[in-house]
Formats: C-alpha cells, structure tokens, sequence
C-alpha cells in the first residue's frame, strides 16, 4: 500500500508541469492556433523561469518570468498569425528551432547550479486524511494550482462569455463574427493564456520537477504534450487524464531502467502512436453517425477538433 | 508582374537587411559578428578537408531539402521528414549488417532498401491525411517519434555491439558498406552525383512536366485538381511517397556515408532544418541548392567557434533560425519593394 501510495504521490507531483502546459495547449487550440513551438517555449521559459528565480532567489518571480516568456512568445506567434497574415505553423516551427538554440547558448552559465528550491505544503488538517490527504494534499503549490486548473479551464471554455467567444472564434471565425465577436482578438486572448501556461508549465520543470537547468534541459516534452492534447480531445479533464498517464508512464520507465534498458528508453515514446491512432479514430466518426457509437467509447476516444484549427483568418474578418 | 531583375533587386535588398539582423544579434550577445563569420568560413571552406567534411553534411541537407520541394508543392506540411531520414537509414543498416555487407553492390541495394524503407514511412504519413484526415503536422510528428522509437530498439536490442547494450550505436559497417569515396581525402563524388542527379530530376519534373503542374495545383486551389478531372489525394500520396524516398536517401548518406553505423539520433536534425531552409527559398530550386550549402558550411564552420573563439555551437542554430524568422518577415511586410520605389523616385 505505501508502494503505491508513494507512486501516486510521484505521478501527481511529476505531472505538474505536463498538466499546465497540456491545458495552455488546449485553450490555444480552441482558439484555434496550434502554439507549435511548444517544444521551443518550455525549454526557452524554463531557463528564463530558473535563471530569474536564481538571480532573485526567489521562486515565485521564476514562475512569473516563465510565464511572461511564453505569453511574449505566444504574442509573437498571434502577431504573425493575425497581422501578418503568416503561416502560423511556419512561424511557430521556426520559433521552436530558436528558442531551443537560444536557452541552449544563454543558458550555458546556468548549467548545474543551485538556485531556489519550491518546498512542500501540507495543506493543515485535510492532510491528515488517511491515504487521500497524503496523496491529494502533500504537494507544493504549483501542483495545487495544476490541479485546480484543470476544472477551472472546463469552466472557462465551456461556461463563461469569454471562453465560448474563444471557441467560437476556433470553430468558425465568420459566423462568430456575425455574432458581434472580435475573432482577432479573441485568437490573440486565446493564444496568449494558452502561451503563458506553456511558460508556466517551463517554470515549473526547471524549478521543481526537473531541478535546474542543462543543456536541451526539456527536450521532447513540449512534442509530448501537443500529442496529450490531441489524446484528450481538446477537452480539459481527458488531456490532464492523459498528462497523468503519461507521468504514470515516465515512473514505470524508471522502475523498468534495472530490467531492461530498451523498454525504458521506448515507453515515454507510447504517446505518439496512441495520438495518431486517436486522430484517425476523431476523423473516422467525423465522417460517420455519432449516434452509431456506444457512448463510453466516444468519450474515451471521441473528441471535437475545433474546425478552423491551423488555418489562416477568412480576409474580410476583422 | 515583376521581371526577373526587380526579383533580385527585392531579394539582395533582403538578403542585406536580414544579414544586418544577424549581425545586431551577435553584436548583442557581446560577441564580434565579423570574427564569428571568419571563424566559421575558414572552419567550413578553409582547407580541402573541410570542404569535403562540408560536403558530407550537405548531402543529407540538400536531399532532404528537395524532398520538401515535393511535399510543399502538395501544400503539405512534411514534419515527418526527420522520421523518414531515420527510415531511410535503419533500411540502409539493414543491408550494411545483411550477408550483402560485404559486398561491393552493398551500396546499390542500401539506395533501394533506403528509398524504400523512406518512401513507405512518408505514405504512411500521405495515407493518413488522404484516408484518415488527420493533419499531417501531427501524424508525422507522431511517426517521427516512432522511427525513432524503432532506431532506440534494434540499436539496443536486435543491433546491440557484442556485449554492450549502450545508446552509442551499432558495430561499425564493413568498409565495403561505405558510400564509395575517391582519392586521399575521400572525396564524396558518388553522393555529389546522386544529389546532382536529383536537384536535374526535379527541376525538370516540377517545371516541365503536367505532373509538376498538377502537384503545384493540388497544393494551390483544391478546386482546379476537380475541374480538371484529376485526384489531388492521388497527387498528395505521390509527394509524400517521393518525398519520403528522398529523405530515406538523406539517411542512406548519414548511415553509411557520415557515421558508417546507426547511431540513435542518426538524422542529426537536418530534416528539420531543411524545413527552414525550403521555407525562405519559396520552392525555388536554385536557391535550395546554394541556400542548403551555405547552412551546411555554417554547421561545419559553427564546430570550430568552440575552439577558436569559446563560443557554444548552438549559435549556428541561432544565426539560422534568426535568419530565417526575419526572413519571412520581411517577405510579408514588403519593406523592400516600397524601399526601392522610395529609391528610384529620388533618382528621377
């Protein structure tokens, strides 16, 4: 029992970051810009997260540099997007590649220091619960605002005014313009919450999960988590489902390393098939009856792409 | 419409701003934009040696480069490029570790085998937008990582060296598995006649041929491909399946013809560099041609910024990309041409 309390505890904690950034991911998308230099803001914002939190000695201003990088990122990428009317995958393919590079030659100072460390907060009282309070309510408080956030999100895309206008504007730009919203800056909105979460999400590795910086200190997460997105259907609670799966995945490929090495090296991999095999199952019942499907199924492998994904504003939306 | 020597006036003058960007980056990292480029031109081309180590990089990139050509024609985004690199090589291994191995046709079959093993790795990727609908930046993100996945697996696994299950690659090829080379230096000139062949190939395809035209239809206007009565889902799998044979010959060049074994991260990056590189030259085949030279000289040349000015490699990812970001800037604010009308007015 304690063994597996002590693997829940790891999972949730060593989530914390993927849950973040999965969910900034998500908002961005339904927004209707896919932020592709994910990979490039998490690295970028992790090194700006740690070295401000190194410089100050202080962690909280590290989270907030973290998420001032990414929304600078994400402001960039809607500039383009929206302004310049630029390919937006282009722009953040090549942002990745820069961003990488960039925390990888400033960062060169930073390598294997010591800067602040996020302690642990037990929550008083509820704590003491028997197995739930030492699972649930032991963690430090980036992994409380990771938890809450992920229904907060549910909440703001799905019940208020400005998260159904970022949708709308995701989904079909000229019929929401004709419903009096402004697509362009809902996109703007949207991509930049999303961004500044993914800054966050950057933060938290090189300040708590992922202690420090070095070279190429986050590589492949900021892949992984656009593959979560897909995998949770662009809703809030399935992609933090899939985010705690996948750190589910990471403890096992670390037990698995005194077995065998190659399972070790090829589990945290899992994502990306199961993502193609999610996207060819969206489609599949896009072209089909819905009604045709058991529920529970669509609601595991279901999802709802937002129409206007990945594609340049219609001209005449202003 | 514009005449050819407005396009090159339009393109130096971009060419000089985007340079001035590089040159402010540098400066503001505290380091001397003109030494850097000495470094890195002497590093690149400063000896025959280097010249063919430069070379030896651009085989991959200049391949890997036109596959692209291919697949942006389709108006597809390949981001599964880097995945059929990989394809590409584990095919070529396959052959170099096979009784064929030490053989003089081992080459030979390692071109079919990575043609192959890359052409099925990029229709998979067609397949799934033609088929499956899904959005090819995802689908081969996705395969990307499974090729990756694969080469992890037979290098611990199946390909392990005797004894050592490490992440450092397989048993070095039998000599006679490596891309013919001649002279002392080892010239490359079997890759530099495969590349030449391919960049003739192409040209003459993309630019004289109705399959060419209706590649570029299909990736401009969805309509025409059904007015004029022809599949454009045949016209996608057909990019990405030469597409994919290409890159799988970009890998054949990095297994046997670089690293003379497979090594984990055999692609080494350069499929997503092409991408850059295919994204400022708009298609153009001339320009892929020199633009991927001069990126492959800048990653030669960027090895010996370490040594001689103690400046960390990844500066060359950073000139590059910095370049290729301000690049498509300044495509889209079209400072240029307002600039030189600005300029002529003032001459009249």
């Amino acid at each position: 029992m304690l063994f597996f309390e002590n693997t829940i505890v790891t999972v949730i904690s060593l989530s914390t970051p993927l849950i973040i950034a999965v969910i900034g991911e998500t908002i961005s998308e339904k927004s209707g810009v896919i932020n592709l230099s994910a990979e490039g803001t998490i690295m970028i914002s992790a090194l700006c997260g740690f070295a401000f939190g190194y410089l100050t000695d202080f962690a909280l201003v590290g989270f907030i540099a973290g998420a001032l990088s990414g929304a600078f990122i994400a402001a960039f990428i809607s500039y383009c997007d929206i302004k310049l009317r630029m390919d937006q995958i282009a722009v953040g393919f090549v942002l990745t590649i820069l961003c990488i590079d960039l925390s990888n030659y400033i960062g060169q100072e930073y390598v294997r220091i010591n800067g602040p460390i996020v302690t642990k907060f037990s929550l008083p009282l509820i704590s003491k619960i028997p197995f739930l309070g030492k699972i649930l309510f032991n963690h430090s408080l980036i992994t409380y605002f990771s938890i809450l956030l992920i229904p907060s999100a549910w909440f703001f895309l799905n019940k208020t005014n400005l998260g159904l206008a970022i949708r709308a504007s995701g989904e079909n730009p000229i019929a929401a313009r004709s419903r009096g919203i402004n697509v362009k800056k809902m996109r703007l909105i949207g991509t930049v919450i999303g961004g500044a979460l993914l800054g966050l999400a950057g933060a938290t590795f090189s300040l708590y999960t992922k202690y420090g910086w070095s070279e190429s200190h986050t590589a492949n997460y900021g892949w992984i988590i656009l593959a979560i997105v897909i995998f949770g259907g662009w809703n809030p609670y399935r992609a933090a489902a899939g985010a705690y799966g996948f750190g589910l995945l990471q403890v096992l490929a670390i037990k698995a390393q005194s077995v065998t090495l190659a399972l070790s090296q090829i589990l945290p991999l899992l994502p990306f098939p199961i993502m193609i095999f999610i996207l060819v199952f969206i489609q599949y019942i896009n072209r089909r009856d819905r009604r045709n499907f058991p529920k529970f199924i669509l609601s595991i492998l279901g999802g709802n792409q937002p129409e206007a994904l990945g594609r340049k504003l219609p001209e005449d939306v202003n | 419409m514009k005449n050819n020597f407005e396009i090159l006036q339009i393109n130096l003058l971009r060419l000089f701003l985007t340079l001035s960007i590089i040159f402010l980056v540098l400066t503001l990292f505290g380091t001397s934009p003109l030494k850097v480029f000495d470094s890195i031109i002497y590093g690149s081309l400063g000896s025959y040696s280097k010249f063919i180590r430069t070379l030896i990089v651009w085989a991959p990139i200049s391949m890997a480069s036109i596959a692209l050509i291919y697949t942006f024609s389709a108006g597809m985004w390949n981001i599964g490029i880097e995945g059929q690199i990989i394809m590409g090589a584990v095919g070529a291994t396959l052959i170099a570790r096979s009784f064929l191995g030490d053989t003089f046709i081992s080459p030979y079959v390692q071109i079919i085998f990575a043609i192959g093993f890359g052409g099925i790795w990029g229709l998979i990727c067609g397949l799934l937008k033609v088929k499956g609908n899904v959005h090819e930046i995802f689908s081969g993100l996705g395969l990307d990582f499974v090729a990756s996945g694969i080469v992890i697996y037979l290098i611990i696994g199946p390909w392990k060296r005797d004894g050592i299950a490490s992440t450092s690659g397989t048993d070095i090829f039998d000599k006679a598995s490596w891309i013919p080379t001649i002279g002392q230096n080892e010239f490359p000139l079997f890759l530099i006649i495969i590349i030449l062949i391919l960049y003739v190939f192409s040209f003459v395809v993309l630019k004289y041929t109705s399959f060419g035209l209706r590649l570029k239809a299909t990736g401009v206007n969805e309509l025409a491909t059904q007015r004029f009565y022809f599949s454009s889902s045949t016209f996608i799998l057909l990019s990405f399946f030469i597409a994919g044979s290409i890159a799988g010959l970009a890998g054949f060049s990095q297994a046997s013809g670089a690293y003379h074994k497979l090594v984990p991260s055999i692609s080494g990056g350069f499929g997503f560099l092409s991408i850059l590189i295919v994204l400022i030259c708009s298609r153009n085949i001339y320009f892929t041609f020199i633009v991927s030279f001069l990126f492959s000289a800048l990653i030669v040349g960027g090895s010996q910024l370490q040594i001689k000015l103690g400046l960390d490699h990844s500066l060359i990812g950073i000139i590059q990309a910095t370049f290729v970001l301000s690049w498509l800037i300044f495509e889209k604010l079209k400072l240029e041409e307002s600039l030189i009308k600005k300029l002529f007015r003032s001459n009249q």
